[in-house]
């Protein structure tokens, strides 16, 4: 009984918030890297700053650091997504788009298992996945993906790509 | 007999007189003519075979010295140890890791230099090093480690001032490919050195070198004088030049022919070479000690051995240290005769006063500062089998020539901090099951052995790696070449393949029940009827109790019924490589593995089904710090994370109440899923399990193969068990998170059917999407699943749809 009147006032309030105005999606401020620089234990916290660098040095062109640097933060944290989605990202950028789906796939797999996969994140994934089937041939399942991003995040993804600054 | 002078002469012109024009007349040679030409003959053919001899030892040195001056070993780093704030000290082992650096401690906590150390109460003060690397250098910087209880409460760069997030130590070295000497060094050039090294060196080995022309005739005359008197050889007269041509072309013996080539080479290097080459060849070949079994070589290894610094960072005292070494190496080494090498360090430093190389206050503050030496370094030992398995993972350019000769730097993945626990993991636990079970103990090539790998699951990083008991006794990588019946650790991949929903639903579900009663399957090489570890026949169990007992009764039906070629089919995609005979025992694990592949096939299953490229190193680098290889992190979606989820949860079940329940009564908490494998004949045991972060296979037997007569619980779990508390600290970190696509559900355990309010049996299951059980036990039938698959009873049922039908 105390679900089912849970369940009036939640479809109510959802009814009153959603139902009459009919704009477009909304948009969503994109996860940046930096705003997860404090979050979770000290070994995610270091590792996280890691990724934070290898961001920087992707941002001053030594792409060769930052693979280091990613992969010094996977040997602090292997679990940790951030890193797995910075490197799909530099994957992708660098025409290695079955590599980027692959870490791709790990990013959204740790993203999930520690419920961090909201919106804001959710749309680089999209955006990213939309450039590496672009890329590896598959232009009709991977536009969709990628229209779907620049919709949610113009500012990001209007462009159809996604720059180390943006994601840091 | 000789003729007389006359009859001579006589002849002579009783010659000239018959000669005839147009012929050559006879001659008559005289005694002095003859011995003249005999004289000019042996002349000509002393400088003939002088020429030859000089030409001949003219390519001998050019070669040398215009080819590969050097051979040096290809060298292995660790992978680098990172620190940050927040870390467990204990896993860290900060003070062990620096010594093994070859830091020195410091009293004073200035640590101007790098490579020294400075510890007090509650913080570490470190000068670190540089170090080159391609994509990972690092300059010197000074750091303070702040220590907090057990953990690294802050990092602080104290030349910048700030605080720091992680700070990476320089790569630990693990070993080298070295060639039948053993020797190894690092090169130098001159101009990187200080002055006072090359001062010292001359002043007590060749005082002068920069005037003498390969041979210091002085001071042979010197030495043979004073060997004269002494009756005795005592002193030799050789120059630097003379030295660094018997150590590069000559052996020690001493013979006078050795000692004329020794004189000839070294002219034709002084006529060949300049000063500063010849001394720069001399300074990187001489001789300097002894690091374990690998020979010291040149003044920059023996810099880094001695002081933990490189040869640039030398003070006058440290130089005259090293020159004084050249003489005797062994008996002055400062590591066993501290006061020998004491004494010698000043006389050098007093002839370097002496020749007026240094002045009276460089020379009297030298002279007054102790000796500070690095702690002694060796080798890991444990590594060995490591880097056997990194040869091997080496494009085939990549030969033993060049391995041992050139001076490769190779960054591998091992953490040594892992390896050496995995080493003391199997010593312990080989040790331990020949105590507890005595008719285990043989001795020599026949004593039980054993192996350790461990991965990260989600890279395939090997971080650690020990193929056997003893690498000296035999070399033989039990991890790597070794392949031996599996038996139950492959029978996961069984039981993942019929959870699998391919082109339909999926064999069984966790729900299911198996059947474990006798079974005779026909093969073409006869009946086969599969027995139970007890030998005896359980009937109906659930899936998790089959795998959790290791039936292999109910899991040889099982593998009946999803088929051998689904089965092989799972096991290549989960990273198994060898070869799978598609035989109805594959199920109960009738195939010969390797512990690496088990390994990588696991960490598969627990990184969510994504399996990694197994690596063990990451960058390969020539001598001048150009990187060659590179080996990326790469992995491949294989599995449904659904699926695999669902096996770590059989898998957990293995460790909670299973064959492997002894892990937690070991003391390990946390997220820990395996499975024991013991095979058919006894003769092999294993354990095969995982962390969300480390993945790891231990496997037991002998070499030429022996019933061990005891299950793998008490072999290889215990073992496993070791290492694994050793390398989490005993907690885990993280947990196997539940994918999308899995439903929690709870279910009667003995029927299968949903345990819904009313049931008096419950356990919770996991299932994919879809694949849920559609029944109720028979006391739940008040109760009904909603759209969504939740469970709510029937009353709740009915006023939600009636609320949902108002808004639709």
């Amino acid at each position: 009984m105390v679900r089912g009147l849970a369940s009036i006032v939640a479809v109510s309030l959802l009814a009153a918030c959603v139902a009459p105005t009919g704009r477009p999606p909304l948009t969503v401020e994109p996860m940046r890297v930096r705003d997860a620089r404090d979050a979770g234990d000290p070994q995610r916290r270091a590792s996280t700053r890691l990724v934070l660098e290898a961001l920087d040095a992707e941002i001053s062109e030594r792409p060769d650091r930052a693979v280091a640097l990613l992969q010094s933060a996977l040997r602090v944290d292997p679990t940790n997504p951030w890193a797995y989605l910075v490197l799909a990202r530099q994957r992708v950028a660098g025409a290695r788009p079955a590599a980027g789906l692959a870490a791709l796939e790990q990013a959204e797999a740790r993203l999930r298992a520690e419920g961090e996969l909201d919106p804001r994140v959710a749309v680089h994934l999209v955006g990213l996945r939309g450039v590496a089937l672009v890329a590896s041939g598959e232009p009709a399942r991977g536009r969709p993906l990628l229209a779907d991003a620049a919709a949610r995040a113009p500012g990001v993804w209007a462009d159809g790509r996604l720059d180390a600054r943006e994601l840091r | 007999m000789a003729p007389s002078a006359r009859t001579r002469k006589a002849a002579s012109g009783a010659s000239r007189r018959r000669r005839r024009p147009g012929r050559r007349p006879r001659r008559r040679i005289g005694p002095l003519r003859a011995v003249a030409v005999s004289l000019a003959i042996l002349a000509f053919g002393f400088g003939v075979f002088v020429g030859r001899t000089v030409v001949r030892l003219d390519r001998v040195v050019t070669e040398r010295f215009e080819g590969q001056l050097f051979r040096i070993p290809s060298r292995v780093f660790a992978a680098p140890t990172i620190l940050y704030p927040g870390q467990e000290l204990k896993v860290v082992d900060l003070r062990s890791t620096l010594e093994r650096l070859g830091y020195r401690r410091e009293s004073s906590e200035r640590v101007a230099e790098p490579g020294a150390y400075h510890e007090s109460a509650g913080r570490v003060r470190a000068s670190l090093r540089g170090f080159r690397h391609p994509t990972r250098a690092q300059n010197p910087r000074r750091i303070e480690v702040r220590l907090r209880g057990s953990r690294i409460h802050a990092i602080r760069d104290l030349d910048a001032g700030r605080e720091i997030a992680a700070v990476m130590l320089e790569p630990e070295p693990i070993g080298a490919f070295y060639g039948v000497e053993r020797a190894q060094r690092e090169l130098v050039r001159l101009d990187e050195l200080p002055p006072h090294l090359e001062d010292a060196v001359l002043a007590v080995e060749d005082q002068r070198f920069e005037r003498h022309s390969g041979i210091d005739w002085l001071r042979v005359l010197g030495a043979a004088w004073a060997n004269v008197r002494a009756g005795d050889i005592r002193q030799g007269g050789s120059t630097l030049t003379q030295q660094l041509v018997k150590n590069f072309f000559l052996t020690p013996e001493r013979t006078l022919s050795r000692k004329l080539q020794e004189a000839v080479m070294a002219l034709i290097v002084e006529a060949r070479y300049d000063k500063d080459a010849i001394l720069e060849a001399y300074l990187n070949e001489i001789y300097l000690g002894q690091r374990g079994s690998t020979a010291v070589h040149g003044m920059g290894e023996a810099s880094r051995f001695f002081f933990g610094k490189p040869a640039s960072a030398l003070s006058v005292e440290e130089s005259a240290l090293l020159a004084g070494l050249i003489q005797s190496p062994n008996s002055i080494s400062p590591f066993r005769h501290p006061e020998r090498a004491l004494s010698r360090r000043d006389l050098v430093l007093d002839l370097m006063f002496e020749q007026g190389r240094i002045d009276e206050e460089t020379h009297g503050q030298a002279r007054a500062r102790p000796l500070a030496l690095a702690p002694p370094t060796t080798e890991p030992r444990d590594t060995r089998y490591f880097l056997d398995a990194l040869r091997s993972q080496l494009p085939e350019v990549y030969d033993e020539k060049l391995l041992t000769s050139g001076g490769l730097s190779i960054y591998s993945t091992l953490d040594l901090r892992l390896q050496q626990r995995a080493a003391e993991a199997l010593r312990i636990g080989l040790e331990q099951l020949e105590k507890t079970y005595p008719d285990l103990k043989r001795e020599g090539a026949r004593q039980l052995q054993g192996c350790l790998v461990a991965l990260r699951p989600q890279t395939g990083e090997i971080l650690a790696l020990v193929g056997g008991r003893d690498y000296g006794d035999s070399q033989f990588n039990r991890c790597t070449q070794a392949r031996r019946p599996a038996g139950s650790v492959f029978k996961p991949f069984v039981y993942l393949a019929a959870l699998e929903a391919r082109n339909g639903d999926p064999v069984i579900t966790l729900a299911s029940t198996l059947d474990d009663s006798p079974l005779t399957v026909r093969t073409p090489a006869g009946n086969w009827s599969p027995a139970n570890y007890d030998r005896q026949f359980h009937g109906a169990v659930s899936v998790r109790d089959a795998l959790e007992r290791s039936l292999n009764v109910a899991t040889a039906r099982l593998g009946q019924r999803v088929g051998i070629d689904r089965i092989v089919d799972m096991a290549r995609r989960l990273g198994i490589e060898s070869p799978l005979a598609p035989v109805p025992s594959l199920a109960l694990g009738a195939a010969d593995l390797s512990p690496l592949e088990l390994a990588r096939a696991y960490a598969t299953v627990g990184n969510g089904g994504i399996r990694p490229d197994v690596r063990s190193f990451e960058d390969l680098v020539d001598g001048e710090g150009n990187a060659l290889e590179r080996r990326s992190i790469a992995f491949e979606r294989v599995l449904n994370p659904a699926t695999a989820y669902l096996g770590i949860s059989l898998l957990e079940g293995v460790v909670d109440r299973g064959t492997a329940r002894a892990l937690r009564s070991g003391g390990l908490n946390g997220a820990v899923a395996g499975k024991t494998g013991t095979s058919d004949d006894s003769n092999d045991v294993w354990f095969a399990g995982f962390t969300p972060e480390l993945v790891a296979v231990v496997w037991v037997g002998f070499d030429e193969p022996a019933t061990l007569r005891h299950s793998a619980s008490r072999m290889a779990l215990p073992i496993w068990l070791r290492f694994m508390r050793a390398a989490t600290g005993g907690t885990v970190r993280g947990s196997f998170a539940v994918p999308p696509g899995i439903r929690r559900l709870d279910i009667d355990p003995e029927t299968g059917a949903l345990a819904l309010a009313g049931c008096p049996r419950r356990r919770t299951e996991y299932f994919l999407q879809g694949t849920e059980p559609q029944f109720t036990c028979p006391e739940g039938s008040l109760f009904v699943r909603d759209r969504d698959g939740e469970v709510e009873g029937i009353v709740d049922h009915l006023f939600n749809r009636w609320i949902r039908g108002l808004f639709q």
